[in-house]
């Protein structure tokens, strides 16, 4: 493929110079082939080797005269060098009886041979600095992307993150226990765990999930956390029937949740209700999370963390149209994520509009 | 020739992880459970009353936690953690002094760990308790609060209201608001836990919180007295006067 471009170049280069020496120098055709086409193949080597002082004198706007200087003085160098080459094999072919008088004629088409090669090789430098910049576009897409899959990458880490290791190592102690001294609750938790597992993988997977799914995932933990806290842990559910259709990402009330049962209920000896409150408002859902909380122990040092987590999602999706609340009364602790209020694609106002405007 | 009968409590406050420590250890024999406790307040009264050889401890609890739990026991009583969180097990592991159990239980390590407090109750090798609470504090986190135990009654002292702090001999007084409570720990080792821009080794027996200091007075050459708002007078070491003028 290289070859073929450079045997290309070198013939066109060849029939070029041999057309200068047979009509500018008074050649016959068969004499200025003879010169012509080896210097077609040096030029065509010149012409590839441009690459070299193209990559070394980038174009860049602090360096443009340093570059064109660089240019200019190879493309003379190269030209001047290449009609002195001429200028020896006219000497050498001179040699032979039948081209005598070779090297005047060479003398007559060198002017010409110099101006043409150094433009050549400015031509050839222009390609080359194309061809440089769409490398290094391409290059820099193939960045992007990678910073892009690296991202989504980060995104998946952070939602595996948020099912807490602890909270299965402590389900399957509850279910160590209960295989003991009841087969059949130790059963229904596997299916518990196993379904919670699912799903969040299931709805992990996704980029929207509704308010309903999640609210459902939600339930699932609550009642795996219920076996293993028993009374302590009440839950009260209230959520807006218009509510459960809009769309939120996925995994982004669990983790609250989570936080409200281990440094909410589980810190206080008497347990409490995790009240779980879905609203619509307008063009906004707000959904809070409100849990006890036991005012002796003041630093939720894992909470902060998994909050700041939640703050970030939401930032980087919703940007100013969605926010994170906290509020912590003496006994309690009120998480509340207010987001825009959007639904499936028909249901949208824009894609009806969409709809209509296809129709008519 | 059977072992003698260790004398274990159960710290969790899960009950159904205390049932399912209880129906192990039944299974080890030559163990009696003496108590089951849902919180640290409770593990603490339970090993003061009942004085087990062992106490099987959760880490993360309500109130008090196992690691606070474990700096208000008797030195002589030995503990097993048994927990979810591999990270702080493995504090409680670096400070090889205690042992700990993963949940969920595999029966053969917690009946090793019980065997090697039996171990350790024959050669009557006391816990290093002290050690142990400065290893398990998680880094760069300060004390908010100083637990003293009472007999069996644990006094939480939030550290703002904490006035000052003596040494005396092996224990320290910490006073607060005119009481002073003792504790089984030496000044050097809570002054190491506590926040180092509030609180101040202004002499070697004393630690000053700088929010009680009113005033420095002069009473002799090179000699210089803290007076604190509610009167009271602390001594205070050229070392101490320089340590508190960088604070303040």
């Amino acid at each position: 493929m290289r070859i073929g471009l450079f045997l290309t170049i070198a013939l066109l280069l060849g029939g070029l110079a041999a057309t200068i020496l047979a009509l500018g120098g008074g050649a016959g055709w068969e004499e200025a082939l003879l010169l012509g086409l080896p210097l077609g193949l040096v030029e065509g080597a010149i012409v590839l080797a441009a690459r070299y002082p193209c990559q070394s004198a980038p174009l860049r706007a602090s360096g443009m005269t340093r570059a064109l200087a660089t240019q200019a003085t190879a493309a003379l160098a190269s030209a001047g060098a290449w009609v002195i080459l001429g200028g020896i094999l006219a000497r050498m072919l001179e040699t032979l009886p039948r081209y005598g008088g070779a090297a005047i004629r060479f003398r007559g088409g060198a002017p010409m041979l110099v101006v043409v090669g150094a433009l050549v090789f400015l031509l050839a430098a222009a390609a080359h600095y194309l061809i440089l910049a769409l490398e290094t576009a391409r290059a820099a897409e193939v960045r992007g992307v990678e910073a892009r899959v690296l991202a989504r990458e980060a995104e998946l880490r952070a939602l595996r993150a948020q099912v807490d290791p602890h909270f299965l190592f402590n389900s399957l102690n509850s279910i160590a226990t209960l295989t003991g001294e009841d087969a059949g609750a130790a059963r229904r938790m596997c299916l518990l765990l196993a379904g919670f597992l699912r799903q969040s993988l299931a709805l992990g997977g996704r980029d929207r999930v509704t308010l309903g799914e999640e609210i459902a995932l939600v339930d699932e933990y609550l009642a795996i956390e219920k076996v293993r806290f028993g009374e302590r842990l009440l839950v009260a559910r209230e959520v807006d029937p218009g509510c459960e259709g809009a769309l939120i990402p996925p995994l982004l009330l669990q983790p609250l949740v989570e936080n409200a049962v281990r440094h909410g209920v589980a810190q206080r000896i008497e347990g409490g209700t995790l009240s779980l409150r879905a609203r619509r408002r307008g063009e906004e859902i707000a959904v809070t999370i409100d849990n006890p909380r036991n005012p002796e122990r003041t630093g939720r040092r894992g909470a902060g963390l998994g909050l700041e987590n939640v703050r970030g999602r939401l930032r980087s999706l919703y940007g100013e149209r969605a926010r994170l609340e906290v509020a912590t009364p003496p006994e309690a602790f009120v998480v509340t994520v207010t987001l825009p209020y959007i639904v499936e694609g028909p249901r949208t106002a824009a894609a009806a509009g969409a709809e209509v405007s296809l129709a008519g | 020739m059977p072992a003698e009968t260790l004398r274990v409590v159960i710290v969790d406050d899960e009950a159904l992880a205390r049932r399912g420590l209880r129906r192990d250890l039944d299974a080890l024999g030559g163990i009696e459970v003496v108590g089951e406790c849902a919180d640290g307040f409770e593990a603490v009264k339970a090993a003061a009353d009942l004085k087990p050889d062992l106490v099987l401890l959760d880490i993360r609890m309500p109130r008090l936690d196992g690691f606070e739990v474990l700096s208000l026991l008797d030195p002589g009583i030995a503990v097993v953690f048994v927990t979810a969180h591999d990270d702080q097990a493995v504090r409680a592991f670096e400070v090889n002094a205690v042992d700990y159990v993963m949940k969920p239980v595999d029966p053969e390590r917690l009946a090793r760990a019980v065997e090697r407090a039996r171990e350790r109750r024959r050669r009557r090798e006391p816990m290093p308790v002290a050690a142990i609470g400065a290893a398990l504090r998680p880094p760069g986190e300060m004390l908010s609060r100083i637990l003293v135990r009472d007999g069996a009654r644990v006094h939480v002292l939030p550290v703002d209201e904490v006035d000052c702090i003596e040494a005396q001999d092996d224990y320290i007084a910490v006073h607060v608001a005119g009481k002073a409570h003792l504790k089984q720990q030496t000044i050097g080792d809570l002054e190491a836990a506590l926040d180092p821009g509030r609180f101040v080794r202004i002499h070697r027996s004393w630690i000053l919180n700088i929010d009680r200091l009113d005033r420095i007075e002069l009473y002799a050459k090179d000699s210089r007295v803290a007076i604190l708002k509610d009167g009271r007078r602390l001594p205070l070491s050229r070392a101490g006067n320089l340590r508190l003028r960088e604070l303040l």
